[in-house]
């Protein structure tokens, strides 16, 4: 079975129909989808700012993590669920195209690098280069996604 | 103003931008992305006026240290949007979403106003205590406010609410598509 096959079953599913025919159902799901967005946009700029000495100062990184990540962890599943119907509904149209893609790539590697570098090293209450360093790639990982994500509906 | 943006759209910026293949993308983009860096810091500092989140961070660092980059990320939103305002005018303007967005737009810059000028004047009574009502219900505005321009602003990209698209009466009152020229 190929990759146009899976989409295909996809496409021709209950949920992926629902949503392709219904009017309001994909703006709906793709409004959850972008508010998100500004979510996670704020939960990880809070931490990254400060790591890089421009965010807040008398909290610690660390510090701003902890309260930062409730909204993180929230937004990424909003996020995740919401593609996944987006995508759901019109698959055929995305495995063909390069943003999509990228995306796809992109959201894998920012969800690896997140959970299992960035957090980990600003929980230990890293502030140097290291920290700096993961700091600029989980940011430049999340524009990435985001760009990408823009240009679908684009290209 | 409908005389101003049939004349907007007839301008040859506006229907360059509106065909480019690569600028309009670029800017509605630069758009998503300013959305991140507004929203999302803004609703961290409502979060913390809310008295919801970062409770041991004072309210005049994060007004100090966080408001300046909301500012930046306005500023942005402020230039990208009114580009891509002036590349399709007369469709934006008459768009239901686009007007209720606008005056959701004026709601939350009084609310800014007001915060600025009012609310926060005396916070250093209040910087690592609990905020005060008139705090909190600014905060509630702001949230309220940022969220339901996002919603309303992505509307705008659908077209079921077009003037050519056979609409009610309640709609073509509000759209004002009487004022839609012929051409278009």
């Amino acid at each position: 079975m190929s990759l146009y096959h899976i989409a295909q079953g996809i496409e021709g599913s209950p949920v992926g129909q629902a949503i392709r025919e219904s009017t309001w159902l994909f703006p709906a799901i793709e409004v959850i989808h972008l508010l998100c967005l500004a979510v996670l946009g704020g939960s990880v700029l809070m931490t990254a700012l400060g790591i890089f000495g421009v965010g807040l100062k008398t909290t610690s990184p660390q510090q701003v993590e902890v309260s930062a990540r409730p909204y993180m962890t929230t937004s990424l599943i909003g996020i995740l669920v919401t593609g996944l119907l987006l995508g759901a509904s019109e698959p055929v149209k995305l495995i063909d195209r390069e943003a999509f893609l990228i995306k796809m790539v992109s959201l894998a590697l920012a969800l690896l690098f997140t959970y299992f570098v960035f957090n980990p090293i600003v929980r230990k209450g890293e502030v140097g280069v290291k920290a700096r360093t993961a700091a600029g790639v989980v940011m430049a990982l999340w524009f990435t996604v985001a760009i990408s994500g823009r240009w679908i509906g684009f290209s | 103003m409908n005389g101003f943006v049939n004349w907007m759209a007839g301008t040859p910026w506006s229907i360059a931008l509106h065909e480019s293949l690569y600028m309009y993308s670029i800017t509605e983009s630069a758009h998503v992305m300013a959305i991140m860096l507004f929203v999302g810091t803004i609703m961290m500092v409502d979060l913390r006026l809310l008295g919801v989140s970062y409770r041991n961070t004072p309210v005049s660092e994060m007004t100090n240290r966080i408001l300046p980059w909301t500012v930046g990320g306005f500023v942005v939103l402020c230039i990208t949007g009114v580009m891509l305002f002036y590349a399709i005018p007369i469709r934006t303007w008459h768009s239901i979403w686009f007007r209720i967005k606008f005056v959701l737009l004026v709601v939350g810059m009084i609310n800014i106003t007001w915060f600025t000028f009012k609310v926060e004047r005396d916070k250093e009574k209040w910087d690592l205590g609990p905020t005060p009502r008139n705090a909190r219900i600014s905060a509630g505005i702001s949230l309220f406010v940022w969220t339901f321009v996002i919603v309303f602003g992505r509307l705008i990209a659908y077209n079921w609410t077009d003037c050519d698209q056979n609409q009610s009466h309640f709609i073509q009152q509000i759209e004002d598509c009487k004022a839609v020229p012929a051409d278009t």
